[in-house]
């Protein structure tokens, strides 16, 4: 049966401790793990939308930058075509002049020409022989003489390099005359490139086909097309934004706008992994922490739930302890309630046997007396044999009044007891005997002892028992030199009084220890002791509110202890 | 008046049989009751000095048949018998005017000495019986 109900325990701490395990992860890392998913989803998006906006302000910064230059490099050709007369224009060597002046300004200018109505050439300054040639045909002459200003694409034309140019025209009211410089393409391409934005981040230009009109940093070289033009957005006014993958399968966070002189397409574009570096890094810092708490939460529960288990196993063990302890007090009473019954009705055919015993006796010692029997050794064995009936009968109704007085115990008359005067009236009680036997009798009893409330009688009756043990036990060990009892009585720290009763004689065995306050157990040989006296001891200090505990050692002696509060006990029968 | 009548009441009758023999012999007038009422005829029919009243008895308690002896003979002398486990029942008994009590299982002797004291008593109290009705009359 006990196994299975230990088993039957172990199984429901168990599932007690899968279920606190479960309740104990489960009910943190729910709030958790919506805190971080909500938190990392809100964290994401502002993240996202600041990086975007950053992007958008670089991008309108650089181009108002890139529109502000080439506005200012056209204001600077409208200036010095207003300024100059058309004979100084005409001649090559004030446009070198004019273009160290303006070079104070930008280094951007490669060479100034300075054209007729029909396109012929009339001056020219720069490092090419260009002098004389007529551009009458050329789609930017046609252009700048319609519109008074353009700036061309970048191309190679006569000289076979890239470069662009800004055109301006000017009509005196005779005849209209076209100033042209070509702007130095790896100078613009320096200005545009400028932007920096993380490790990836680039700017570039592309015209409207989706020629590289600045070069690419990573890669695209001037005039050649832009393989990912076909994704970029059509004409549109503002910037715009947009993620996009590249042929090599990375993925770049875009933002473009078209410039207001022309019709370039600003690039600026950054890789997605590099823009977002930052959300990463949350996403990152997130996963940590998640990993950081589940470390954290994971050991703790398994710790806390351990300990639960433990005390609550520890808890149980008591409460099952304390209803054995339960158990054992009641069918303690039980038995002193049975034993009772059974003594008394012992009593009668007791009564009978020793009314039976009585008449015989008188009987016979009338037919010895009258002479019809003769007084012979035969009937002297009678009467001793009827005189071992008397013991015997006497032997049984010393037992019979013991359990009665067990199982039956007066109502007690407590009172307040000095000690320091109640003792030494006792131990006088057994100091004859000690003497006789040689036994010395030690008494210590601390001045301070308070009074204690409690039944004389009744302690009279524990304390005798316990001398009595004790002299028993000094006798049975047979030493040579008497052996000693002492009395010791001191108040406690809890209030308490401490009477110790210590003998020097020839202890108790552990196992006999245990049983020492049972109801029949005794280590008397037969007729000496009824195995109740310390069960009744044990009782009286008990229902006294106190504690008798004894402790000892083979061979040399025991200690009982006697514990009495000294406040009017609350625990009585 | 000089021999005593005894009347002992229990409801073993093998300890009446004895105890009355053994009394006898000893010289005492002896009868017997096995229950209360049986008690009640023979103290009718008989003058009883001293009852031995068994406490615990089938039937009616011995401390309610003690109030009825006393009720109705309140001369006689009453001793209780018990068990230890109803001390508190003889002393119930003293109160309601028992003479004395004796434990089981008893010893004859010490009946006998209890039961003469009782008489001594039960003697002295007709004695000043006797003496205040001289006086009246």
């Amino acid at each position: 049966m006990k196994p299975t109900q230990e088993n039957k325990s172990n199984d429901q701490y168990g599932s007690l401790r899968r279920m606190l395990l479960i309740n104990m992860l489960v009910i943190p890392f729910v709030p958790f793990l919506l805190v971080v998913i909500s938190g990392g989803y809100f964290f994401y998006t502002s993240i996202e939308n600041n990086t975007i906006a950053t992007m958008k302000r670089i991008v309108g910064d650089h181009r108002q930058f890139i529109e502000f230059f080439l506005d200012e490099r056209k204001s600077d050709l409208t200036w010095v075509l207003n300024t100059y007369s058309v004979d100084q224009l005409s001649q090559s060597e004030q446009l070198q002049k004019i273009i160290r002046a303006l070079h104070e300004k930008s280094v951007a200018f490669a060479d100034l020409g300075f054209f007729d109505e029909a396109g012929i050439h009339l001056a020219y300054w720069g490092p090419y022989q260009l002098s004389g040639k007529i551009y009458s045909d050329a789609f930017w002459f046609k252009e700048v003489i319609k519109k008074g200003w353009y700036i061309s694409d970048v191309f190679l034309g006569f000289r076979n390099e890239p470069h662009f140019i800004i055109a301006v025209s000017k009509n005196d009211g005779k005849k209209k005359w076209v100033l042209r410089a070509t702007i130095d393409s790896h100078v613009f391409t320096d200005l545009v490139e400028r932007v920096r934005i993380g490790k990836t981040g680039e700017a570039y230009i592309l015209n409207k086909e989706g020629y590289f009109q600045t070069e690419q940093r990573s890669g695209g070289l001037l005039m050649t097309h832009d393989p990912e033009h076909e994704k970029n957005p059509d004409y549109h006014t503002g910037i715009e934004t947009f993620i996009q993958k590249d042929q090599q399968g990375s993925e770049y966070l875009y933002a473009t706008t078209w410039l207001k002189s022309n019709d370039w397409l600003l690039v600026v574009r950054q890789e997605k992994s590099d823009a977002f570096k930052s959300l990463h890094m949350a996403t990152l810092f997130s996963l940590g922490i998640s990993a950081l708490s589940g470390m954290l939460i994971i050991p703790m529960a398994f710790y806390l739930a351990g300990r639960i288990i433990r005390r609550m196993e520890k808890m149980d063990a008591a409460q099952s302890l304390l209803e054995q302890q339960l158990i054992g007090a009641s069918r303690l009473a039980e038995l002193g309630e049975m034993a009772a019954g059974f003594a008394h009705e012992i009593n009668n055919p007791l009564q009978i046997m020793k009314s039976e015993k009585a008449l015989i006796d008188m009987v016979l010692t009338d037919l010895v007396k009258d002479n019809p029997l003769k007084d012979s050794d035969e009937i002297h064995t009678l009467f001793d044999s009827l005189s071992q009936i008397q013991l015997q009968i006497n032997r049984c109704a010393k037992i019979t009044q013991s359990i009665l007085k067990f199982g039956r115990q007066g109502e007690p008359a407590p009172q307040q007891i000095t000690l320091q005067q109640f003792i030494p009236e006792i131990t006088a009680m057994v100091e004859k005997r000690a003497e006789v036997e040689g036994i010395r009798i030690k008494k210590e009893i601390h001045a301070k002892t308070p009074q204690i409330y409690a039944d004389p009688s009744q302690l009279q009756q524990v304390l005798l028992n316990l001398y009595n043990n004790a002299i028993d036990a000094i006798l049975e060990k047979k030493s040579p030199d008497g052996g000693q009892l002492s009395i010791l009585v001191r108040p406690d720290k809890e209030r308490n009084v401490e009477i110790s009763v210590i003998d020097t004689g020839v202890g108790i065995s552990p196992e006999n220890l245990e049983k020492l306050f049972t109801p029949f157990f005794t280590t008397k040989p037969v007729g000496k002791g009824t195995g109740l006296g310390l069960a009744v001891c044990y009782g009286i200090v008990q229902s006294m509110g106190g504690k008798l505990t004894a402790i000892s050692q083979q061979g040399i002696g025991t200690t009982f202890t006697l514990k009495l509060p000294t406040q009017i006990s609350t625990k009585r029968e | 008046m000089d021999t005593m009548t005894l009347l002992v009441v229990d409801d073993e009758e093998r300890f009446l049989i004895t105890t009355q023999k053994l009394l006898e012999k000893k010289g005492y007038q002896v009868l017997t009751a096995l229950s209360g009422s049986e008690a009640m005829v023979q103290l009718n029919n008989h003058i009883v000095h001293v009852v031995i009243l068994d406490v615990k008895m089938p039937g009616k308690d011995g401390n309610i048949i003690l109030k009825e002896i006393k009720h109705q003979f309140p001369l006689v002398e009453v001793i209780m018998l018990t068990g230890h486990a109803t001390v508190e029942s003889a002393i119930d008994g003293l109160k309601s005017g028992a003479t004395d009590y004796l434990t089981k299982p008893i010893d004859m002797d010490e009946l006998i000495q209890k039961a003469e004291e009782a008489f001594e008593k039960r003697k002295r109290v007709e004695e000043k019986i006797r003496k205040a009705e001289s006086t009246r009359s």
